[in-house]
């Protein structure tokens, strides 16, 4: 939180554009996209995997979605679905080779990061594929391009701060009748406070550019989605129990390798959403689509507070990390720091945020 | 009178909110062996770890003495400089390196040119062991050994670092009766040697067969120290539990109803290897029954359990049927929805989900029952919960406590809450005394009756003969992956069972 602050202050005094609306909606779109992919590595991390192929399979799936819409004439939705179908077939089957064959996530995905990335340039002959038809907008060119009208903003934001407070005061009426400690209820209310405060503020700042980015809506979907598989399903009990302890899991009756799978899947799924919207807001199919972007959701996650051991981790926690890396990105850009600078930074944090867990956690 | 070479004074350690040890005294003298036992939580850990310098000096209140002069150990290295060297429950080897290698492990001796002195390590190993008659060839990789030898490894390695104080920390709580034997005479041969070990175990035989004084704590402070001649069992047991307790094994027998488990004869290979580890298992187990395994160390009694339950090896004949129907589920998770389930010998490792909370784990197994809308019911999943929570008498704060932090009986019960939890029909327990301290046992015991009492069959195995021979209506010995005899409770003695446990069915041992 207070590396947030440091953060975001710092480039708001080192660059005046760092805070203007413009930006932040900018940010919102890039925060966006590396948080979905963040949330579908939360899910492999959780049990002890890791995927290092995310980053090849985003620029993979959204080069087939493009290569179908500009050269075969696809409409975009078909385009997309079919691309989606891919992603999520050929996690299944990696997801399949890590618990049938016992083969490390690591050499898998590692395998997959090599594999996807020339299969990748092959289905793009090394060039560039626009994302549409003869500059027609598409379903997958307003991915990153549509926004939501003002008032819609306020009245979606409206209703999830109501939907925030019922869910908060239901959940707090349980856990008094279970007879488990609460947390003090001025607390409570400063805390409901403070994230209907931030939730709007949000929503005026985006609106004072375009209104709220589509992206950040299916980011919405995408975390809400994660956060009720994570902790209010059996499978999600099982990812922590797996990265806790696989060999107590396997006794205690849990479905390791479906679990397993199942988190590969999703992955799959959610590479494909994500390489749509980068490759959208990157506007066209290049070589260099996706690059590295494994790295910045598994970043997100550990500067999030996930473990890499699995066993540990939260959606809000990965949000908050993808908000860091986000911020960090976007405000070195703005700067105009070389690139060299840029990657030595990231590693920087990076570090930085694994010790500080490291220290905090003793 | 031997010279005393340890002495504590009126130590007091206090932790946040707890006062672990209040005003203990104790003393070490040289060439003995003491024990030290009380229940889970009367503070033996926390006397060894200051003793051994984890908590270090101005940590606590009180002083240690080591031959006389005032000891302010600040670190483990400072506490084994002072000749103290301790062997803990987990063991420290590492098991891909050779019994010398580890021998030497951070003290390898060095050639001229600052390299490893191979030759001088294996050759050093070798004198070692043997002086201790330890026979083991430094060469063998640790994996290769048992738990037994690798125990025996460890307390080499510590004396390699002239300790003259040796801390064994329930150094038999993995270990097979005649490991414990090989143990023991090992520990009376460094007596004689001049070296004085703290035995701390739950084990009351063991304290008397081979302790010269045995210390009880109990609740922080040290109750009575005896002279192991002038003790008797109920004594220390009274003064561990602070009060009489009734009949150490309470088994009700129930009536054995209809076959739970029948096994036809199975045998079962090592899935790695191949190699045969169960030979024609035959036997059926009936609702309302206990039924023991018992066996030396790798007799096959787990590995039995194991495969029954579908996380083990590979079937090469042999028919299972539970409930009087053919059971070909192959999986734990398929095998606790048949009606069977396992507690591991080893909570830590398949038991737990440590870093997890008591709620978390005790419904772990049993999720797939308490969802609606494919959501998890809390509220169902709370009330089962605390059901298990309260009639289990689970000694943690409340349901969200972290299990990790629980004693070792504490943690038992939400194993077997969690287990029962699934509402089975055959149990397998392996073990479930392992570790945990008297008046838990007595708990675990009566749980059992509650179950046989309720229509469940349970499989009991067991390294602790009394208890086998206390808690079992049947018993069955396993002999290298045989079945070496079945007795019934009343025919059954600890000599009858060591005797088929050896192969040895029809020579009496005296």
């Amino acid at each position: 939180m207070i590396a947030l602050v440091v953060i975001c202050a710092f480039f708001a005094i080192a660059s005046p554009q760092f805070l203007s609306a413009r930006n932040l909606s900018l940010l919102t779109t890039e925060l966006s996209i590396t948080a979905t992919l963040a949330m579908g590595m939360l899910l492999v991390i959780l049990p002890g995997n890791i995927d290092l192929s995310a980053g090849s399979g985003v620029g993979l799936l959204g080069g087939i979605a493009s290569v179908l819409v500009f050269e075969h004439n696809w409409p975009a939705p078909l385009a997309m679905g079919a691309a989606s179908v891919t992603g999520i077939f050929i996690w299944f089957c990696m997801g399949n080779l890590i618990v049938r064959q016992k083969i490390p996530a690591f050499i898998i995905t590692l395998g997959g990061l090599l594999i996807f990335k020339g299969l990748f340039w092959l289905v793009i002959h090394n060039s560039t594929i626009p994302i549409v038809q003869g500059g027609r907008a598409n379903l997958y060119s307003v991915l990153t391009t549509f926004y939501l009208p003002p008032l819609a903003g306020y009245t979606l934001a409206t209703l999830i701060v109501i939907a925030l407070v019922l869910e908060k005061l239901r959940a707090r009426k349980a856990r008094q009748a279970y007879g488990f400690g609460v947390e003090d209820g001025e607390v409570l209310f400063l805390k409901l406070f403070l994230a209907a405060q931030l939730i709007f503020l949000f929503v005026i700042v985006t609106n004072k550019f375009r209104g709220i980015p589509l992206s950040a809506g299916i980011l919405g979907v995408i975390a809400f989605a994660v956060y009720v598989l994570t902790a209010h399903t059996p499978f999600g009990r099982y990812l922590y129990a797996i990265g806790g302890n696989e060999e107590a899991a396997v006794i205690s009756g849990v479905p390791v390798e479906k679990v397993v799978v199942g988190s590969f899947t999703i992955m799959g799924a959610i590479v494909a959403i994500t390489g749509f919207m980068q490759t959208s807001y990157s506007g066209t199919s290049t070589t260099t689509v996706g690059d590295l972007m494994e790295l910045d959701a598994i970043a997100a996650c550990v500067i999030g507070g996930v473990s890499l051991k699995g066993g540990r981790g939260t959606v809000l926690g990965v949000l908050f990390g993808a908000l860091i890396m986000a911020c960090l990105l976007n405000g070195m850009t703005l700067l105009a720091v070389s690139p060299e600078f840029k990657f030595i930074a990231r590693g920087a944090v990076l570090s930085l945020a694994v010790w500080m867990d490291v220290r905090l956690a003793r | 009178m031997k010279p005393v070479v340890l002495q504590a004074e009126n130590i007091t350690k206090q932790f946040p909110g707890v006062v672990a040890l209040k005003d203990v005294s104790f003393d070490l003298r040289a060439a003995e062996i003491h024990g030290l036992c009380g229940e889970n939580g009367a503070g033996k850990s926390t006397l060894i770890k200051l003793i051994s310098g984890i908590y270090p000096y101005g940590s606590y209140e009180g002083d240690f003495f080591v031959h006389g002069q005032l000891a302010k150990f600040r670190s483990l290295a400072a506490a084994q400089r002072a000749g103290i060297a301790v062997i803990y429950q987990e063991l420290a080897l590492v098991n891909d390196m050779t019994v010398g290698e580890n021998i030497f492990l951070g003290s390898e001796p060095r050639t001229p040119q600052g390299l490893i002195d191979w030759h001088k390590v294996y050759h050093e190993a070798r004198v070692l062991l043997q002086k201790f008659n330890v026979e083991i060839d430094p060469s063998e990789p640790v994996a290769k050994l048992g738990m037994g030898q690798k125990q025996l490894i460890e307390i080499v390695k510590a004396l390699s670092k002239n300790s003259n104080m040796l801390v064994l920390d329930e150094p038999t709580a993995a270990l097979g009766e005649h490991e414990v034997l090989t143990l023991l005479d090992i520990l009376r041969d460094l007596r004689n040697r001049g070296i004085a070990s703290i035995y701390v175990s739950h084990k009351l035989d063991e304290l008397f067969a081979v302790c010269d004084r045995i210390t009880v704590l109990r609740d922080g402070g040290s109750v009575a120290a005896f002279n192991t001649e002038q003790a008797t069992k109920a004594q220390i047991i009274k003064y561990m539990v602070g009060r009489e307790l009734g009949e150490l094994f309470p088994r009700r027998r129930s009536k054995p109803g209809a076959a739970a488990l029948e096994v036809e004869g199975l045998s079962v290979t090592d899935g790695d290897f191949g190699q045969r580890v169960l030979t024609d298992i035959s036997f059926s187990l009936h609702v309302g029954e206990v039924m023991g395994i018992g066996g030396l160390m790798g007799a096959g009694r787990t590995e039995l359990l194991m495969h029954l339950f579908g996380a083990w090896g590979t079937r090469l004949s042999g028919s299972v049927r539970l409930n009087g129907r053919e059971l070909r589920a192959q999986k734990p998770e398929e095998i606790i929805r048949r009606g069977m389930v396992l507690v591991s010998e080893d909570r830590r490792r398949y038991g737990l989900i440590l870093d997890k909370t008591v709620g978390f784990n005790l419904s772990l197994s049993s999720l797939a029952k308490l969802t609606k809308n494919r959501l998890i019911d809390e509220g169902l999943e709370f009330q089962k919960n605390n059901h298990f929570f309260q009639s289990l008498r689970v000694k943690a704060p409340t349901l969200e406590a972290p299990v990790a932090k629980l004693s070792g009986g504490t943690q038992q019960k939400v194993v077997l809450g969690k287990a029962l939890m699934t509402e089975p029909l055959v149990i397998f327990l392996d073990e479930p005394t392992r570790g945990i301290d008297v008046g838990a046992k007595l708990e675990i015991y009566e749980i059992v009756n509650q179950l046989t009492d309720a229509g469940k069959a349970v499989l009991l195995v067991s390294s602790e003969l009394p208890e086998l021979i206390g808690m079992s209506d049947r018993i069955l010995v396993l002999h290298e992956g045989r079945i070496a005899g079945e007795f019934d409770r009343d025919e059954a003695t600890q000599e009858i069972l060591l005797a088929a446990a050896m192969g040895q069915a029809h020579v009496m041992l005296t």
